[in-house]
């Protein structure tokens, strides 16, 4: 075997998961090969330090409050969505009041109803971009969730 | 469970998507069931689910941002990430490889929205210290020992690219073995392989003075 294609299985090899048979053809070449092995027990080395490390454990309180604090950030959640939806209502009810009562006045001149009207138009078609382009970066972030 | 080799005499530098692993006889059974039972709206499974996989959740985000109150808050936004888009789960694959894929993301936003914070902050003040503050470097307060030598392993873990980091997170500080973490990142065997190797060769290269 040539050296590059040894190297990837030096790791199998360190980590204990390399088939026997491959294990047999990686421990002859590095009996032959010298920078191989130099390679190697540099890597033994490292993986000594590394497994000595630890990373530093939390608090039992802490601990102890992950599920209430998961719990509650989806109870805000559902909060949100409630009032989303509420203000949603009540907002799309105030503007449909508000232009029957401005169309049907007859003390309110044309031009003004027409241009309100198109100003109204105009917002809509921007909400209407703005939440398209919302869901469009939902689906094509890059970081997004992804499905696998 | 059964480890998975490569097939003799295959390089896995030159085609190292031969060994793709799709594993279709393990299933985890008891996280189907919980997530069958949260479907059903059974908090009592979901909260089963977050207490089963809170501690590794939360110490690979440790590992990946290197900072123990946003791991902490991030690994409980992957939580409800899971909650909200259960819809998207796969029935067919292995619930801790999906969660992986939401975690992870999180931390690469948190890492990514830290950066741009970080370059704004310093183009717009000079004050380092009011830089750091605000971009604050992965601290060695993460590890349980701290002496020269893990401070020292620490910062270069730290410092590796995120793909390199996370291999040896998973590794090294999760234990998965190569089958799991092939399954987790959604890449073959082989390019675990290989991954790790150019990762522990970067670390290796520059820990020369401390390993020999």
């Amino acid at each position: 075997m040539k050296c590059e294609e040894v190297k990837p299985y030096l790791m199998s090899h360190l980590d204990g998961e390399i088939e026997p048979e491959k294990r047999s053809e990686i421990e002859k070449h590095l009996e032959e090969c010298e920078d191989c092995t130099k390679e190697y027990q540099a890597f033994v080395k490292l993986k000594q330090e590394t497994d000595k490390m630890k990373l530093a454990d939390l608090s039992d309180e802490l601990w102890n409050g992950y599920w209430k604090g998961v719990y509650r950030r989806i109870e805000r959640g559902v909060g949100w969505i409630f009032l989303s939806i509420g203000a949603i209502i009540l907002l799309s009810f105030g503007a449909y009041q508000f232009f029957k009562e401005l169309l049907a006045d007859p003390n309110i001149s044309l031009i003004v109803k027409i241009g309100v009207s198109i100003g109204a138009l105009g917002a809509i078609i921007l909400l209407v971009s703005i939440v398209r382009e919302r869901l469009f970066l939902c689906k094509t972030e890059r970081y997004g969730e992804v499905e696998r | 469970m059964k480890n998975v080799y490569l097939t003799p005499g295959q390089s896995v530098l030159n085609k190292p998507e031969t060994y793709v692993y799709i594993d279709k006889e393990e299933k985890t059974d008891e996280d189907r069931e919980l997530i069958l039972q949260l479907k059903r709206g059974k908090m009592k499974a979901f909260r089963k689910l977050v207490e089963k996989y809170k501690k590794p959740a939360f110490f690979i985000a440790l590992g990946l941002v290197g900072n123990r109150e946003d791991a902490y808050d991030i690994s409980q936004e992957a939580f409800t990430r899971v909650y909200t888009s259960l819809g998207r789960f796969n029935p067919q694959h292995k619930f801790f490889s999906w969660f992986y894929a939401i975690l992870s993301n999180l931390c690469k936003n948190h890492l990514r929205s830290r950066e741009i914070r970080g370059r704004y902050i310093r183009s717009v003040d000079d004050d380092a210290e009011m830089s750091s503050q605000t971009n604050p470097a992965p601290g060695p307060d993460v590890l349980m020992e701290r002496n020269e030598r893990s401070l020292r392993l620490w910062e270069e873990i730290s410092e590796l690219p995120l793909e390199f980091k996370e291999i040896i997170i998973l590794k090294h500080f999760q234990g998965y073995s190569y089958k799991e973490i092939s399954q987790m990142l959604n890449i073959p065997l082989g390019s675990v392989m290989s991954r790790l190797y150019y990762a522990r060769k970067k670390l290796k290269d520059n820990l020369k003075d401390i390993l020999t």
